[in-house]
């Protein structure tokens, strides 16, 4: 029989056992509520931006609308004008919460007005519309004197905004994007590297691995559990991303940058290897254990060089995403899952580097593969007690 | 019927440390035959049969199969229940025996319907879909020895397949072992239970220190033996008609009645007629010895075993 379709049933056994147990419907129910909760919980909360409704008590100056909408404008916010026969309609209207604020101001412009908001005055819409009402009454005052109306015009201009080094949204987006792609990395190889883990304790406690190893050699074993599960794994993300995508769509309330797509592959790709390289450390660690709680002793080591690869990953590339420490992590395959897809959100990394370092993670990979499988295969079948690495090692020998 | 070797066992090596498991045993195994392999705790029987299936590495010898050193291929025929018994607990009989079935080389229809099969005939048809953990005992040992047979093995190695059955369990085990037998298939197990071995077998190995002590036909092993059963009752003699003689051995005496361990050498006429005129002889049984004398004979520790090759 040859050994890729040994390495496929073991997968299949993986993905269909674990694929329909509770848990991981569970997990997969879990994450895509919390996704597309945190999308719609605050647009229905807060509802997105929504335009500041006014209302203009009458009789007011023809002109006060249309003063605060184009001052409205300038600021970039959106507004909506009512008007309101008297003054008790329009405060019965702020008591009601029908409008936001309420204008009132002498039609012949002889004073300021007032501007009234139900409980707590909001000081940026307090500003425009009082930008509004000034205006109105110096262009009154100026208008009946002989001042130059072209210049009056060019001096009531507003400066021009703008920042050094602008961040647009397509930016923001893109580095939000990425933070997600590291907590989404450093998640799925705790949650699906522990499944490897404890599924290869679980073969040596029920000791049904003695019943397997005597048709299925013990690295087509942890292959195959690594790839099975892993599979799960990306479906997970698959519907994690699904949901974020539709939920964002449909809400309106988060751009994609326009980088989307290749950060989606770059993201995927990234998992892909660390849930490899992770989850290829945990299996052969798992079966140097024999019970569970030694598992998670045995598996220390590994869980601590994830966390700091990530910390790593968002001190130093944030700090400086071409810097000397973000370099050389790009090139260690323990840290290059979380370093690689941060540096590329900054723009910061060029082609070559994350071609190298997807080889270099490979590699280790593979190293780490040979290794634990040689581990693996001296350790899962010694029942009782904690095994040493060197004496697993010593046991595979030739 | 003419039967040839199909699995060799030659001079296995095994050291664990500073214990030696194996040193040097050999035996082989016939299709058709059921062959007994017994040994003291410790004697290497598991040892062995992990090296039949390539979970333990010889140091030295090897295992051939139908001539030819083995390899997984060959293995992908045997079927192997371990002394350590383990199954998945959680995945449903039925796809757990399709699964098993497959891994050795069965493609996935004749899986299940192999799978299915083995579940009638164990009479667990009905819980083709419960998770193993939802079995009692004795039906998660059913579907155990379901897994060693679901792909049609050739050689059947089983580890101490009869402890901890009920005696409908062990009914069952002997039919399975005697028909699968009958269909040709090679079958080796061990055990500790003598009387039965005694009943399934014809050939035994027996295994002591890592080394093969005794190996055979039983029936052979029985008339080769040194020593054999007399039991002699003389109305009237009280039993004191024997004289001190090398080759004899008074194990019991009972009023009339005596139990002797005779050498092979003895001449039994010549003993019938000196008991005939010492008074009337009411009985006279001449038996081979037990397995389980012929075990404790062969796993002796002083040396003094017999090699039967």
């Amino acid at each position: 029989m040859p050994r890729w379709r040994s390495i496929w049933l073991v997968a299949r056994r993986e993905i269909l056992e674990r694929g329909r147990s509770r848990g991981f419907i569970l997990s997969v129910t879990f994450t895509t509520l919390l996704v597309v909760g945190s999308f719609i919980v605050p647009a229905l909360l807060f509802g997105g931006e929504k335009a500041t409704r006014v209302g203009v008590v009458e009789p007011a100056p023809n002109a006060l609308p249309a003063a605060i909408e184009s001052s409205a404008h300038r600021f970039d916010r959106p507004i909506a004008i009512s008007t309101y026969p008297d003054a008790t309609a329009a405060d019965a209207a702020l008591a009601d919460g029908a409008v936001d604020v309420v204008v009132s101001m002498p039609t012949d412009l002889s004073g300021p007005g007032r501007i009234r908001f139900d409980k707590q005055p909001d000081q940026p819409v307090a500003q425009l519309i009082s930008a509004a009402v000034i205006v109105l009454r110096v262009q009154s005052v100026l208008g009946a004197s002989n001042v130059d109306q072209a210049g009056l015009a060019a001096a009531q201009q507003a400066p021009s905004v703008s920042a050094r080094k602008a961040q647009t949204e397509d930016d923001e987006a893109r580095f939000f994007l990425a933070n997600i792609g590291a907590v989404l990395i450093l998640m799925g190889i705790f949650s699906f590297g522990f499944t490897v883990l404890t599924g290869v304790v679980e073969e040596k406690q029920s000791q049904v691995v003695e019943v397997v190893l005597s048709t299925v050699r013990a690295r087509d074993l942890l292959m195959g559990k690594v790839l099975g599960i892993g599979v799960l794994g990306v479906v997970q993300l698959f519907v994690f991303v699904v949901a974020a995508l539709v939920a964002s769509l449909v809400t309106d309330r988060f751009a994609l940058p326009s980088a989307t797509p290749g950060a989606l592959a770059l993201l995927v790709v990234w998992f892909i290897l660390g849930y490899l390289l992770y989850s290829t450390a945990l299996g052969f660690l798992g079966a140097l254990a024999s019970r569970m709680e030694e598992a998670s002793n045995a598996s220390t080591p590994v869980t601590a060089v994830a966390i700091i690869s990530y910390f790593v990953a968002i001190f130093a590339v944030i700090d400086d995403p071409s810097g000397t420490v973000a370099t050389i992590a790009t090139f260690l395959p323990p840290s290059a899952p979380f370093v690689v897809p941060l540096r590329a959100a900054f723009d910061a990394i060029p082609a070559w580097q994350v071609g190298l370092s997807i080889l270099v993670t490979l590699a280790g990979i593979w190293i780490l593969f040979v290794i634990g499988a040689r581990v693996y295969a001296g350790a899962v079948l010694q029942v009782a007690g904690r095994m040493k690495l060197r004496d697993a090692w010593r046991a595979a020998g030739e | 019927m003419v039967t040839t070797a199909v699995l060799e066992i030659r001079d296995l090596s095994k050291r664990y440390g500073p214990v030696v498991a194996l040193d040097g045993a050999s035996f082989s195994a016939r299709s058709g035959r059921i062959v007994g392999f017994l040994g003291p705790n410790g004697a290497g029987k598991t040892t062995t049969m992990r090296c039949i299936f390539g979970l333990a590495r010889p140091d030295r010898g090897e295992v051939r199969w139908r001539g030819v050193t083995i390899d997984r291929d060959a293995r992908l025929r045997f079927g192997y229940m371990p002394e350590q018994r383990g199954l998945y607990p959680r995945m449903r009989v039925a796809e757990q025996l399709s699964y098993f079935a497959q891994q050795h080389g069965m493609p996935g229809k004749r899986a299940n319907a192999a799978a299915g099969r083995w579940l009638e005939r164990m009479g667990l048809a009905d819980r083709a879909k419960s998770k193993l953990e939802e079995l009692s005992h004795g039906n998660q040992q059913r579907v155990q020895l379901a897994a060693a047979l679901v792909h049609d093995p050739e050689l059947l190695i089983l580890d101490e397949p009869f402890s901890g059955l009920d005696p409908i369990g062990i009914a069952t085990m002997t039919e399975v072992l005697h028909e699968r037998a009958a269909a040709g298939v090679g079958v080796v197990f061990s055990s500790h239970q003598l009387d039965l071995v005694e009943n399934v077998c014809e050939d035994v190995v027996i295994i002591a220190r890592g080394r093969v002590v005794a190996a055979g036909a039983i029936e052979e092993l029985k008339s080769a033996s040194g020593r054999q059963h007399l039991e002699v009752e003389i109305v009237g003699s009280n039993g004191v008609w024997l004289d001190d003689r090398d080759d004899l051995t008074l194990l019991e005496r009972s009023g009339d009645r005596v139990k002797l361990l005779v050498d092979r050498s003895v001449d039994l006429d010549d003993l019938l007629a000196r008991a005939r005129a010492s008074g009337e002889v009411r009985v006279f049984a001449y038996q081979p010895p037990r397995l389980s004398e012929l075990f404790m004979e062969a796993v002796a520790p002083d040396g003094a075993a017999a090699e039967v090759a």
